[in-house]
């Protein structure tokens, strides 16, 4: 990437090299070309479909050929009445678990780091990523099994207590923390990898140093640790941001039960049950713009704040 | 850095590492004792489940709901279509980000910045469920094997993981040694950067087949044939039926039906368990096999990624 770098006793190679490369250049544009027609059919066609959202979409006339109607279905989707509902238990739900699933991996990572001995750190970070390998139908399965109000081993531990069985999973107050303790169990200890490498890529003469002035562990957690991983946490961040009215739709999806729907109806269920169950193709695309449009604003606003206050900025 | 015995330690730093020991026993319990629990319960008898005696170790140890899973006939054959995704997915997956990386790798050469643009656009702009659909239907894509095997083909994310990879771990030297000798792209990428890059194509592998293995709503959006479907749209159904009644009808059929009502209820108590591990295990494999490379590969890739 960076010519720049390279030393003044390559440079005449490099001319040499740089000749020869523009002569197979096409070479190069070939080998990106299974990727760019991979993009171009899956993201980039579907981005010429979403003209359908200000359309009144036919089969028969496809995509190009439906009449325009403007702005109908996102006025449409405005003033339903259950549009305030939605979009409430969409951005709570995503709200609380950024809260929690931003700083959990941090502060596993900051922990992680002090392990001693090299053998217990691998066998903890081997351990920690496993969550992150199972499926979320697997995960809602557990849930199922565990939180069971007659043979879930959570209401085994009630009931042995005297206190009566709760059924959890059909229960409206109880969805959130159900989604968000299940999401932090299974993500957080993947997400300590990107900090972790961040970690290990401090130079290792700041912490010699601090030794040397006899800083203790916390000092050096405070000193050296956090500021070097601020970087990193606030670019998670901002990205965490962007995500903030998609949410995980499959998984909330197949933790949806008839007693949970006042709180676990968000944006992203609603668009497959009304747009792929009853085929209103237009109206959901048009919701989805919607949410496409407000998480581009939010990364775009949390990057500005992010770089004006702390000058680190995905772009 | 020698580090201090002990012993030779602070009060408050003895204190830390004493707090951080009890802390990650903590974590260590929460994350693996749900799956050691499902493990010892799918080789429990299901009436030791149901009383709620499966705790710490397996009871009257049987094998029926392993046996009554063996029997699930489309279990199995959306195994094997969950299989066949995934083997060829990952094959594609690999060559076309690692073909792809290659040539973000490469220093200045004209295009480079419109192709990198081209890419990291569909991270922040997506059509979105719908106009997807729509576009699959219109390929005559929908419901095929194809759309199963090509849908998420290609993260940016992992291209540009395995693009810093390539970057920092293939020396320049060889490149330049290589284009001296004559070589063309095509043969400095794969006598040169293929044979040099299993770290990375262990990470790759491991990303794309868990994703893919792992995904139920591609299935359930995209397919209508129930003989395409992979298993763990399967697993949904019998999720679903979960809710309902923690029995289900589909534990129900899978227990023979000329046993009683009841062993077939007592069958479906235990096998759930035995879905889970059954489902679970080629991931759980696959990550074993390619841990050795995984932190690697991951360490170096998200470095400056």
């Amino acid at each position: 990437m960076n010519v720049k770098g390279n030393q003044k006793t390559k440079t005449v190679r490099k001319k040499r090299d740089i000749r020869s490369g523009i002569r197979n250049n096409w070479q190069l544009y070939i080998l990106a070309l299974p990727a760019v027609i991979y993009f171009f059919v899956f993201h980039y066609l579907p981005l010429y479909g979403i003209q359908i959202a200000f359309k009144d979409y036919k089969a028969v006339s496809g995509i190009a050929g439906s009449a325009w109607v403007g702005l109908k279905h996102f006025k449409a989707f405005f003033d339903a009445y259950y549009f305030k509902r939605l979009l409430i238990n969409t951005l709570l739900l995503n709200l609380y678990y950024l809260l929690w699933s931003f700083p959990v991996p941090l502060i596993l990572a900051i922990l992680l780091n002090q392990i001693r001995g090299e053998k217990k750190k691998r066998f903890i970070q081997t351990s920690i990523y496993v969550p992150y390998f199972i499926s979320t139908v697997v995960l809602a399965g557990m849930l199922y099994i565990f939180l069971s109000p007659t043979s879930g081993i959570l209401n085994l531990v009630r009931n042995a207590m005297g206190l009566a069985s709760i059924d959890y999973m059909s229960s409206s107050s109880a969805f959130r923390s159900i989604y968000i303790i299940s999401g932090v169990w299974q993500a957080a200890g993947y997400g300590t990898i990107l900090y972790i490498a961040t970690l290990s890529g401090v130079d290792p003469s700041l912490y010699e140093a601090a030794e040397i002035d006899g800083a203790s562990i916390w000092q050096k957690i405070r000193y050296i640790d956090i500021p070097s991983l601020i970087p990193t946490a606030v670019m998670v961040f901002i990205l965490d941001c962007g995500k903030i009215l998609s949410s995980n739709t499959d998984k909330a999806l197949v933790m949806q039960t008839a007693g949970n729907i006042p709180t676990s109806d968000i944006i992203g269920v609603y668009v497959y049950n009304v747009g792929l169950g009853s085929g209103q193709f237009s109206y959901t695309a048009a919701i989805g713009l919607f949410v496409n449009i407000i998480n581009f604003i939010l990364i775009v606003v949390v990057n500005r704040i992010s770089k004006k206050t702390a000058n680190v900025g995905l772009f | 850095m020698k580090k201090k015995s002990l012993k030779n330690m602070s009060m408050s730093n003895r204190i830390f590492y004493l707090f951080n020991t009890a802390f990650w026993i903590v974590v260590m319990f929460i994350i693996l004792y749900p799956l050691f629990l499902v493990c010892i319960a799918s080789v429990s008898d299901p009436d030791a489940i149901v009383r709620g005696e499966v705790i710490w170790h397996p009871v009257d140890f049987s094998l029926i709901g392993y046996k009554a899973v063996l029997k699930y006939a489309e279990l199995w054959s959306s195994y094997a279509n969950s299989i066949l995704y995934t083997g060829v997915g990952i094959c594609i997956s690999i060559v076309v980000t690692l073909a792809a990386a290659y040539t973000l790798s490469r220093r200045n050469f004209p295009g480079k910045a419109v192709i990198s643009l081209y890419f990291v656009v569909t991270m922040f702009f997506s059509g979105g469920l719908i106009p997807t659909f729509l576009v699959m239907r219109d390929l005559h894509l929908y419901n095929t094997r194809w759309v199963m095997i090509l849908m998420g083909c290609v993260s940016v994310w992992n291209l540009m993981v395995a693009r810093t990879y390539i970057q920092n771990s293939i020396p320049e030297e060889l490149y330049e040694a290589a284009m001296l000798d004559g070589a063309t792209h095509f043969q400095y990428f794969g006598k040169v950067v293929l044979p040099l890059s299993k770290t990375i194509i262990a990470v790759l592998a491991v990303y794309y087949g868990v994703a893919k293995w792992n995904d139920y709503f591609t299935g359930l959006v995209y397919l209508r044939d129930r003989a395409l479907l992979p298993l763990q749209t399967v697993l949904r159904e019998i999720l679903a039926t979960l809710q309902v009644d923690m029995t289900g009808d589909y534990m129900m059929t899978m227990a023979d039906s000329a046993e009683s009502m009841q062993e077939a209820m007592r069958i479906a108590n235990v096998s759930k368990y035995c879905i889970i591990v059954v489902a679970t295990g080629p991931v759980v494999i696959l990550y074993a096999a390619m841990q050795k490379y995984f932190e690697k590969g991951v360490m170096i890739g998200s470095l400056k990624g």
